[in-house]
């Protein structure tokens, strides 16, 4: 796993000691490179894991999400180019070292064995992007944003640091290679229950849950480009994949204390598709519609089946490359008019016929298309969400449909019709944005074909 | 002043303390304490105005009832045990006199209302000095009775402290009294654990000395008493803006920081020994120090706050000389990964 973190970590002299024009391309190579490294953890040879010390391991579950990660960062790097040319050097070298260090926290903690290591690392994320959001963000509002994103994920995960603190002190040890074959019930009592809660809400605050998603719009919203990235496509999958860890050990509380929790995200996945109907703002209805995705990932873990832990893990690679590649398409909109607002800029297919074509297939993934992972990932929680009770198809099936409406209204809305005249003056798709986009969407299609690799641990 | 002066009453704070924390004999305890009030009270006047010498004037007589206080629980003690050396107090209501004489000699709520003015009215260098030397020597002799203290009056006060420091400190604009609400804080961090295992009071104590004097030499370098002032850093010196952010963020417990790391082992400390609630509340209570840091690190690091044409064109006289700062700076931020070294204390 070093192989992986100290040229990452290395990425930071190599920033410092670029000459001016040769930052972008230093970092955006050997983050590729790095990437290319991570592919190797693909080959899981059985359903245990490959541990490579007793620190880091990595199975089926975290390797696709330290493949996405690593391959995350050099999208970033290119997404980035454009909003920060007019900064000067420092300022530009410091924000490609705030990238590379949230990176390197990111890799540690998808591949951490001990769980209190986790959670440092967990917290650790927060001050880079933290820092990204405040300082690069272009609104007022990015100060509120910070606040938001910062306490609402304090608050929920410092009762998980008491929490793991107090399984350490019952069990021994927190390192996850020994807790996984070492499982014992819960005895059921009214401080476990309170147990249950401390590990998990940290997790819900960060997928996040329907009535903690405050900080969610607006941390996206305000966020640069490489920040709103980052936020969807890898933070989020944090609490996702901290709560497939830590329920391992939650049982069997978990069959009665999850009830609250599902129905909030049953209903808050209907609730949060249907604001995007309503929504103006362009990166807000793209935040807005994770927050739905995220309910069906926080549905799928609670309900515990073998198809559902195969169909969480395949949303969250499939939703954190779509999420991903939505925020790049409204930011090439946002650098051409300096405004957020869909309305704003329609009929750009007249004017950008190529970047229609990313529209298309981005808005296509976005709901689920036949046979993109996406829709694997959807079927399956579906299906077991069904088999756990009959009642919730109708949700379900209501959440897809309107997840297809929002979908089609935003590409609608953007692509076709009568371009505003306003815009005929824009400049054409940069070869680095169109890149960009092919470098979403090649995994995405590439995965349709053999999606065995991103299905999990339960395969 | 003259510097010789200066010299001789600073050598006097310091050998104060040192007789402090080395006697074994009650009097001599309390010989210490008294000479160290006596020296500090020039050092805080060094500026001759009716504000510091109102500051000093509370101090004081704050310090001095303490004092009183301490030495009646001593004269308690050798009625009932009959001897000076300075071992467990063998008397409970000794023990309670003893300990909320060294609470107030800490700041400690409910005895916290002098540290904010007193360190408003001195000037950041004496500051420096109340916040992180004084609370030495009562903390050492909270460290030797340790064994004896009243459990519940001393959780109390700590966990009164925490909230007292993190509310407290939303109002303020001016730095130092920041300083004080924080510092009465983590000694609420500080005085929670200590009954349980007083190394980590020691080691909560070092690390925050650290991040405090990293702190006041940082404020002491742009010369700033208000958050208005700090935020005109980003105009002369934009690299002590990244600093200032960093320790910032240490001070309010972050990880990856070690400001992380006595919050950790506190709450560690506390889980093994059966109370879970009370760890919780305390770390969520340490939520509300963190939220005033980070009002101050959005005014200085994190946007380029706006300011007059003037302040950007400030004139740059000769570097005030900041005594140690990287190493400290090094220190305040970057020593998590060495929680493992700790198992040595043992």
């Amino acid at each position: 796993m070093l192989k992986i973190i100290i040229p990452t970590i290395m990425l930071m002299p190599l920033t410092w000691l670029s000459k001016k024009n040769m930052i972008w391309i230093n970092t955006t190579t050997y983050s590729l490179l790095i990437s290319l490294i991570s592919l190797s953890l693909l080959n899981q040879p059985s359903n245990n894991s490959l541990n490579f010390s007793l620190m880091f391991f990595s199975d089926p579950l975290s390797a696709p999400l330290l493949v996405l990660t690593t391959w995350l960062l050099p999208l970033m790097l290119m997404a980035s180019q454009h909003h920060l040319s007019k900064e000067p050097l420092i300022r530009k070298k410091l924000y490609i070292t705030m990238l590379t260090m949230l990176q390197t926290f990111l890799i540690m903690t998808f591949t951490a064995t001990e769980l209190i290591s986790f959670y440092i690392l967990f917290e650790a994320t927060l001050v880079p992007t933290l820092i990204i959001i405040t300082r690069w963000g272009n609104q007022t509002e990015r100060l509120n944003a910070g606040l938001y994103f910062l306490f609402y994920t304090l608050m929920g995960s410092l009762p998980l640091l008491v929490a793991l603190i107090s399984i350490q002190n019952l069990t021994g040890s927190l390192n996850f290679l020994l807790i996984q074959y070492w499982n014992q019930a819960l005895p059921n009592s009214w401080s476990n229950i309170f147990l249950w809660l401390a590990c998990m809400m940290a997790f819900m605050v960060k997928m996040p849950l329907y009535g903690l998603h405050l900080w969610l719009p607006k941390a996206h919203v305000e966020a640069p480009i490489a920040g709103s990235m980052v936020l969807a496509a890898i933070l989020l999958k944090l609490g996702g994949y901290g709560m497939l860890r830590i329920t391992t050990m939650l049982n069997p509380q978990t069959s009665f204390m999850a009830y609250p929790f599902l129905m909030l995200s049953l209903w808050g996945m209907i609730m949060t598709s249907s604001i995007c109907l309503r929504q103006t703002d362009l990166k807000s209805l793209i935040a807005y519609s994770s927050v739905s995705h995220m309910a069906l990932v926080i549905v799928a873990v609670l309900i515990q089946t073998p198809w559902s832990y195969m169909g969480a893990t395949a949303l969250m690679i499939a939703h954190g490359l779509t999420s991903s590649m939505l925020f790049c398409l409204a930011n090439s909109n946002y650098e051409r008019t300096h405004s957020r607002t869909m309305i704003l800029a329609r009929g750009l297919q007249t004017l950008l016929p190529l970047m229609a074509a990313w529209w298309l297939l981005a808005s296509l993934t976005n709901l689920a298309l036949p046979p993109s992972i996406n829709l694997i990932g959807e079927l399956f929680v579906v299906m077991s969400s069904f088999s756990w009770s009959n009642i919730t198809i109708i949700l379900m099936g209501a959440n897809i449909t309107i997840t297809a409406l929002y979908s089609l209204y935003m590409l609608i809305t953007t692509q076709r019709g009568k371009y505003t005249h306003h815009i005929n003056s824009i400049k054409p798709s940069f070869t680095r944005e169109n890149a960009l986009m092919a470098l979403h969407m090649t995994p995405l299609l590439l995965l349709s074909l053999n999606p065995k690799i991103i299905l999990g641990f339960t395969y | 002043m003259n510097p010789l002066i200066f010299t001789t009453i600073l050598m006097t704070v310091l050998l104060g303390t040192m007789i402090v924390m080395m006697s074994s004999h009650w009097l001599m305890i309390w010989i210490g304490f008294e000479m160290n009030l006596l020296a500090i009270i020039p050092i805080l006047m060094k500026k001759y105005n009716p504000r510091t010498m109102e500051a000093s004037t509370k101090y004081f007589l704050t310090q001095a009832t303490a004092s009183m206080l301490l030495m009646m629980a001593i004269i308690i003690n050798l009625m009932h045990s009959g001897q000076w050396t300075i071992t467990k107090v063998f008397n409970p209501t000794a023990s309670i006199i003893m300990t909320s004489a060294l609470a107030m000699k800490l700041g400690l709520t409910p005895f916290h209302f002098w540290v904010p003015e007193v360190t408003q009215g001195i000037s950041l260098t004496s500051g420096l000095i109340l916040l992180t030397w004084q609370k030495l020597a009562p903390m050492s002799i909270l460290y030797q009775i340790s064994p004896s203290i009243n459990l519940n009056i001393l959780l109390t006060m700590a966990v009164l402290s925490i909230l007292v420091g993190g509310w407290g400190g939303l109002n303020q604009t001016q730095l130092r009294k920041i300083m004080a609400y924080s510092s009465i804080a983590h000694m609420g961090w500080m005085t929670a654990v200590l009954v349980y295992n007083p190394t980590l009071t020691m080691l909560n104590m070092l690390i925050y000395i650290m991040m405090t004097l990293t702190m006041f030499m940082l404020f002491i370098h742009s010369s700033s008493t208000t958050t208005l002032s700090l935020s005109h850093t980003w105009n002369k010196t934009p690299l002590i803006t990244t600093l200032i952010l960093i320790t910032l963020l240490s001070m309010g417990g972050l990880p990856p920081l070690s400001g992380f790391m006595p919050k950790w082992m506190i709450i560690q400390e506390l889980t093994k020994n059966s109370s879970i609630i009370l760890p919780t509340l305390m770390a969520i209570m340490a939520l509300l120090n963190l939220y005033f840091y980070m009002r101050l690190t959005y005014s200085t690091s994190l946007t380029m706050f706006p300011s007059t044409n003037n302040m950007k064109m400030k004139w740059q006289f000769e570097t005030k000389r900041i005594t140690l700062l990287p190493p400290l700076i090094v220190m305040s931020s970057l020593l998590l990964p060495l929680t493992p070294m700790l198992s040595i204390l043992d």
